[in-house]
């Protein structure tokens, strides 16, 4: 028998306000607990949520990147269930109105692109944070993250298998970080995924029972728990058994999804229009001056570097898919006339580095401007490419100025003919027999005596130069 | 509205209801419900549902943190708090 995943995902995603969506508490990441807390996040009585209308723009972007409709109106409802981290024991939400609708991604996975589409985008308040371990029979609550705004991103059920889930989940993460409307810090909880799987045999039309896995925050493990859990499913149905709809934990430890009975008992929260809110209006001039805002989208940055820069096609993939890799190219280009060589190094040399680190260029200590004067100081012959690499490990390291490095370890490249022509001369005169070897016809020796006189010179000789001087010498 | 209905929205919004007192509560909320039900008589099929009945939009704030840190003083006045943390009782998942 052969079975068919069908896979939707819910992703939260932080919007990057500086105030919560519903008061003026601030939204920062890792400040002491409580300290963060509004009574309207506390949800005390007798007081009276306003909507923060930035949120409303970053939702827009995301709506207009994604080709979607935006309700200029739109309105705000009640999720009502009881947690001791969602103090007004409702979560404002928006239900009947959201403020994107029907909008839509590519994703490429392997070697076939496919569209997903969204369902839609609404607006919704966080909730606080429980912490179980610390107490002995107790929860501790910490309130700073309750009412943070949140763009709740709803895929219609297209996705067909962990790769493509994971797909999705990192073009919208691209999207949103190039959009600046999110910093896409997994770590921070900055986006969050619940993913709905549910399998079906070959060929059939009706969707089978989803179970539904909550809150996985990382890439590896979006995958590692889809694949287990259509594992699970499909032996569930082979063996005659039912899938159950419910909601699953997915335990990284144990590399395994199960039941969370707790929330499946009382899955009816009584939705209805919050009746504290009115519905919010956003004006044509408003949405043309956000559209007319839009920064520029990985696509477009892509089509300029090969059309106006004249990057290779692949290069111009690589820099334009990180936003942090885009704004290093751009700035460190602005600082050089050698845009290409910029690019070279990046998605050479530096991509290593960071590879090796697992960091993103923004947490490195290369920063835009010693970077171009990194590139400076190769192309207008300073250092060589092979210098250059030791120049920026140290970089990487000390976070050092490069022309610094370069003056105090006295890298500076031997162009002075003369000086090179005598250490050549040396070479020469030192290797007799690879000489008649070499004059006899083996070519291959060339490389031999730029090597000694590399040696000879630390790598400073410019190796333009040394081809030169070699040539005449051995004619 | 039956037992199971009163049962299960009681639990819903953690109610405790008396024992003596279900067979009251069971029939007045009968009674509302079906109070209200009138509603259902009226033709809406042409009109649109409304998230508001002021005919007014929402006023919106700027996206500027106000809030001071009222940590001691929201602490103070919890049922149940340390110097950090809000208590309640142990959850577990």
């Amino acid at each position: 028998m052969s079975w068919e995943t069908v896979i939707g995902l819910e992703i939260h995603v932080q919007l990057s306000t500086k105030s919560k969506l519903f008061s003026g508490g601030s939204t920062e990441f890792g400040a002491k607990s409580n300290t963060h807390v509004d009574l309207i996040d506390m949800g005390l009585p007798g007081v009276l949520p306003v909507a923060n209308r930035e949120a409303f723009y970053k939702a827009i972007r995301f709506g207009l990147a994604t080709g979607a409709n935006i309700n200029q109106t739109s309105s705000f409802d009640r999720k009502n269930y009881f947690y001791p981290d969602l103090p007004k024991g409702y979560q404002i939400t928006q239900m009947t109105q959201p403020i994107v609708e029907k909008g839509s991604i590519k994703i490429t996975v392997d070697d076939y692109e496919k569209e997903i589409n969204i369902t839609r985008a609404h607006l919704e308040e966080d909730a606080g944070k429980s912490i179980h371990d610390m107490f002995e029979g107790e929860t501790g609550v910490d309130l700073n993250r309750a009412g943070t705004p949140l763009l709740e991103i709803v895929s219609e059920p297209e996705i067909s298998s962990a790769k493509e889930a994971v797909a999705y989940f990192k073009a919208i993460r691209q999207l949103v970080t190039f959009l600046d409307i999110c910093d896409g810090n997994m770590a921070q909880g900055s986006m969050r995924c619940d993913v709905n799987v549910s399998i079906k045999k070959s060929g059939d039309k009706e969707l089978g029972t989803r179970a539904e896995l909550k809150n996985i925050n990382s890439f590896k493990f979006i995958e590692k728990a889809i694949n287990f859990e259509i594992d699970r499913q499909i032996r569930l149905i082979e063996n005659g058994e039912c899938v159950v709809q419910e909601t699953r934990l997915y335990d990284s430890e144990k590399n395994e999804t199960r039941s969370m009975r707790s929330k499946e008992e009382a899955n009816d929260y009584r939705y209805f229009p919050c009746p504290d809110l009115l519905p919010v209006i956003i004006s044509d001039k408003e949405l043309k001056e956000i559209k007319e805002n839009l920064p520029e989208l990985p696509e477009e940055k892509e089509i300029k570097y090969i059309n106006e820069i004249g990057l290779d096609e692949s290069e111009a993939k690589i820099i334009s898919s990180s936003k942090t890799m885009a704004n290093m190219f751009e700035a460190a280009s602005s600082k050089t006339n050698d845009a290409k060589l910029v690019a070279k190094w990046l998605v050479g040399d530096i991509s290593a580095l960071l590879n090796k680190d697992n960091i993103d260029i923004d947490e490195s200590n290369l920063s835009a401007e010693n970077f171009g004067i990194l590139i400076e100081r190769i192309s207008d012959g300073t250092i060589s490419g092979k210098i250059a690499k030791s120049v920026l490990e140290e970089v990487w390291e000390t976070a050092s100025n490069v022309d610094e490095i370069i003056q105090s370890k006295g890298l500076v490249q031997i162009q002075d003919e003369s000086i090179l022509k005598d250490i050549a001369k040396k070479v020469v005169e030192s290797n007799p027999d690879q000489v008649s070897a070499y004059k006899a016809g083996k070519d291959k020796l060339f490389g031999f005596f730029v090597g000694q006189i590399m040696k000879e010179t630390q790598g400073k000789a410019n190796p333009k130069a040394v081809n030169e001087i070699l040539k005449d010498l051995l004619k | 509205m039956d037992k199971k209905t009163v049962t299960t929205i009681s639990y819903l919004s953690r109610l405790k209801i008396d024992d003596e007192k279900e067979e009251k509560i069971i029939n007045d909320l009968g009674n509302i419900i079906e109070f209200v039900d009138q509603l259902n008589d009226v033709d809406t099929s042409e009109i649109d549902p409304l998230a508001n009945p002021l005919e007014k939009t929402a006023k919106t704030r700027k996206d500027i943190v106000t809030a001071k840190n009222l940590k001691k003083k929201l602490l103070e006045v919890a049922p149940s708090a340390n110097e950090d943390y809000f208590l309640v009782p142990r959850v577990v998942e």
